[in-house]
């Protein structure tokens, strides 16, 4: 288990857990993040990411990249 | 069934076509944008053709939970409003995260119809939906559309009406046994809710949304214990125990409806972030589209429809399509030479230039051009430079004015080609043709369109940034700018989602302002909204440019040094802010949907561009006609040797005005401008940013030295902003405590900005006060502190167990 924000580029992975308070874990929930869900990484900018979740993008900064554990 | 109303609300995720299916349906003008959360309010229109039936277009939303403004706003209109049908659009290329909302939509008791859209884009990839299977898994009907095309969205709008006319309420999805029973329990406590909502509220509560009418949260700590046993049972939270439900449902009803060719490879949208989003390019790219956008809007375009809108329209007349102008500019030129550039003038204006009296050199340059209109702008400027000094040796002024008079028979703008007169001229024909009276004449020309038409002046422009930002915004690429933005933005305690409201406040600060609701954390909001005005609006451009002119001889530092000013009082209010109390805790993660790249039609750019430029001319006809006239009363009644009474040619210390801006000019005299005109000006400038320039025009800059011109242009930068700009203020803020504090912030930090820049400059220039000198250091001091003092530690550490 490795938290998204050091994870390979292109590579699908299954999130395993999702950390944070509740209304973060809510709206990533909102947007397709869920345990037992896929995501990869399309692109990174210092620190934060592109994610390919469900077949969008998803701009996710690296305080929540970290809390999601792939 | 004529005479009765029904109401479809129209529902889905942003960017899933939602407000193209609205103006498909309704005929409506309304913008399109490729940001999520462009329909912050929602808006009705007719459906076409069915007089009787009202779509709602509520803001595009993930869930129905009580997380950002949008969700709010559409979960309240569903439930106490009670539509009659609900047509949920649906992405169709990205179903599953699409059937979220809808399932939580299914739970209100309403009937629905789903519209799944973008089935052109999904045929050309090669996917196929099983829309039979789908609508027999969701219980409702299923119909496929292209939102963009127009295929088929009538056939959804009469599904919606045949379902609202049937009255059959949808089906809620069903959850695995435990939780369903646990839903069962709590419907139980349910006594005091109509049936059809006892699912939806059962289910709030057993999510623990904390956004939930009295009546209900009343039964929260009964449910209680319902909840901690399941959620003991599950090792989860409750409301994540919901997620996953509706989730695994989704997963098992798409199975074997939706065949999906093989993806992993990067698309085209893929492609272009890997480059606008790449850590060393983001920024110059940004940095050149930006320059770009400002350089086409303000210095080419923009400038030549401003000045012909405030020259020709405005002003005394244009030549149609030009025809004619370049044979009159040669005569006017021809002219000038013979009766106007004579050998005395060309002497006197060359020795005052070795002289070095100021703007001198400016005039010889545009006599040695041979070019009429630059003449007349530099002696306009400086002409009366040279009649003041040295006695008036070098001064021009008599030829210059015996020629350019009303007897002189000078080339006349008639005779040549197609001449249109200007609005004024045309005006002042009419009122003399029906013989007005002068009081009216004044009223009329000086007060209402001398007024109305400066500010109009600057509309051209306005609508060709709003077309640029439209076109940003549209493309996508506006979302990725928030996205690059972040990461320089998080430092001073903001996330990149607040750099498009200052974006876009660079045209107005009304839509931008409006434009921080997509920000979904509230402390950020407010912040945001505090901000963004700070940045020089479109309206602020022409007192930038005045000061420049008439006090920095146009140099070319002061205008990118007003941004600058901007940006750095956004900067230190944000990281100040960010370690009061109030604004304490954890900065909001950074999460925003990027929608793929697309080009957005002429119509849909053109119709934002409108949007926001009529909202413009609206205030315009509105605020600032009324403002114009005030300001004209006010510095036309007056006193003429003791009398009170109207006089046209009032001087501005005799006037109503002036005694009011005498009466309040010593607060701005530590700032260094306790000047009558600059003090009318910046309290004008309150109701509306353009009428500081009009108060100046007639300013003579007696007593203003350029410190002190800076010292003003400071002030009026960064206090509250205009009343329009106020208002959307009081209306996002929502709140009358947090919008006078944000407007006590804004003028306090523009006081104390200036104040530092003015004591502090006339110290280096050695005519400060001691006094003064030592109170702006202790303020740079302070603010120092406040910047470097340590955030709250325990506040941090909360925030991070959380």
């Amino acid at each position: 288990m490795m938290p998204l924000a050091v994870a390979d580029y292109g590579t699908e992975y299954k999130i395993l857990k999702i950390g944070g308070n509740n209304e973060v874990k809510q709206h990533l929930a909102d947007l397709g993040f869920v345990v037992g869900g896929k995501v990869s990484i399309v692109n990174e900018a210092a620190g934060n990411l592109i994610v390919n979740v469900k077949e969008t993008r998803v701009a996710i900064g690296k305080d929540l990249a970290l809390r999601i554990m792939v | 069934m004529a005479d009765q109303k029904i109401t479809i609300a129209l529902a889905g995720n942003p960017n899933s076509g939602k407000t193209t299916l609205f103006n498909g349906l309704t005929g409506s003008n309304q913008f399109v944008g490729n940001w999520p959360g462009v329909t912050v309010e929602k808006k009705e229109g007719r459906l076409k053709g069915h007089k009787d039936v009202l779509i709602e277009d509520l803001p595009g939303i993930y869930s129905l939970s009580p997380y950002t403004t949008e969700e709010v706003v559409s979960r309240n209109f569903l439930v106490d409003e009670n539509p009659d049908a609900i047509l949920n659009i649906v992405d169709g290329t990205n179903l599953e995260r699409n059937l979220y909302l809808t399932t939580q939509l299914l739970e209100l008791g309403i009937p629905v119809v789903v519209a799944v859209n973008m089935v052109d884009l999904i045929q050309k990839n090669g996917d196929v939906i099983d829309t039979k299977k789908l609508s027999r898994e969701l219980g409702v009907d299923v119909i496929e559309i292209s939102a963009l095309k127009g295929t088929s969205i009538m056939e959804a709008a009469e599904a919606a009406l045949k379902a609202a006319e049937t009255k059959k309420a949808a089906k809620p999805v069903k959850f695995a046994k435990d939780v369903e029973a646990s839903l069962k329990e709590i419907e139980g406590l349910l006594v005091n809710v109509p049936d059809h909502l006892k699912r939806w509220f059962s289910v709030k509560l057993f999510e623990r949304d904390d956004k939930l009418p009295e009546n209900v949260a009343s039964l929260a700590p009964k449910a209680e214990e319902i909840i901690t046993k399941i959620e003991t049972a599950h090792d989860d939270d409750s409301e994540s125990i919901i997620t996953n439900e509706r989730y695994e449902w989704i997963a098992s009803a798409l199975k074997g409806t939706y065949g999906k060719k093989g993806s992993g490879e990067l698309s085209v949208s893929d492609k272009i972030d890997k480059i606008v989003t790449n850590r060393w390019l983001a920024l110059p790219i940004f940095a050149a589209v930006m320059w770009l956008v400002y350089y086409i809007s303000v210095t080419t375009i923009g400038t030549f429809v401003t000045d012909w809108t405030n020259d020709g329209l405005f002003g005394d007349g244009y030549y149609l399509f030009g025809n004619g102008r370049e044979e009159f500019t040669e005569d006017m030129n021809a002219y000038y030479a013979e009766n106007v550039w004579t050998d005395e003038v060309k002497d006197n204006v060359a020795k005052a230039a070795d002289a070095g009296i100021t703007g001198a050199d400016e005039i010889l340059a545009s006599i040695e051009d041979q070019d009429y209109e630059a003449f007349d702008e530099a002696y306009g400027f400086y002409g009366a430079e040279l009649d003041d000094k040295e006695g008036g040796v070098y001064s021009i002024s008599e030829t210059v004015d015996t020629a350019r008079g009303e007897d002189a028979e000078m080339p006349a703008n008639e005779d040549y080609g197609t001449w249109v007169p200007g609005i004024p001229v045309l005006v002042e024909g009419l009122l003399d043709a029906i013989n007005c009276n002068d009081f009216l004449k004044s009223l009329i020309l000086d007060g209402i369109i001398a007024g109305v038409g400066a500010v109009l002046g600057f509309v051209p422009q306005m609508f060709v940034l709003f077309a640029f930002l439209a076109f940003l915004e549209a493309c996508g690429y506006m979302a990725r700018i928030a996205f690059v933005m972040d990461r320089i933005f998080r430092k001073f305690g903001l996330s990149g989602k607040s750099f498009i409201p200052v974006l876009i406040g660079t045209g107005c600060g009304v839509p931008g302002v409006m434009a921080s609701r997509t920000i979904e954390n509230e402390r950020d909001r407010r912040m945001t909204i505090m901000t963004t005005t700070f940045i020089p609006c479109g309206a602020k451009l022409p007192i930038i440019a005045l000061i420049t002119s008439a006090l920095f001889k146009g140099a070319s530092w002061v205008a990118p040094s007003a941004y600058f000013l901007g940006m750095a009082a956004i900067i230190i209010s944000g990281i100040i802010l960010k370690k009061t109390k109030m604004f304490a805790g954890d900065p909001a993660p950074f999460v925003m949907e990027l929608p793929a790249y697309h080009w957005p039609t002429v119509g849909n750019i053109l119709r934002s561009m409108w949007e926001r430029g009529w909202s413009f001319i609206k205030k315009a006809g509105s605020i600032i006609l009324i403002s114009s006239i005030v300001i004209w009363a006010g510095s036309t009644f007056g006193w003429t040797d003791g009398a009170f009474g109207w006089n046209p040619d009032l001087e501005l210390e005799e006037s109503v005005l002036g005694a009011i801006g005498n009466g309040v000019k010593w607060i701005f005299a530590p700032l260094g401008f306790d000047n009558i005109k600059a003090t009318i000006a910046t309290v004008m400038g309150l109701v509306a940013k353009e009428e500081v320039v009009g108060v100046f025009g007639v300013l003579d800059f007696e007593g203003l030295t350029a410190l002190a011109g800076y010292s003003f242009l400071a002030f009026n930068l960064l206090c509250a902003p205009c009343f329009a700009a106020i208002g959307a203020i009081k209306r996002e803020m929502n709140n009358a405590k947090w919008t006078w504090f944000a407007i006590a912030w804004q003028c306090g930090l523009a006081y104390v900005f200036a104040f530092i820049i003015y004591q502090l400059g006339s110290l280096f220039t050695g005519s400060g006060n001691i006094f003064g000198g030592i109170l702006a250091i202790a303020l740079v001091a302070c603010i120092v502190w406040l910047l470097v003092r340590p955030y709250d530690e325990a506040k941090k550490l909360t925030a991070v167990k959380a």
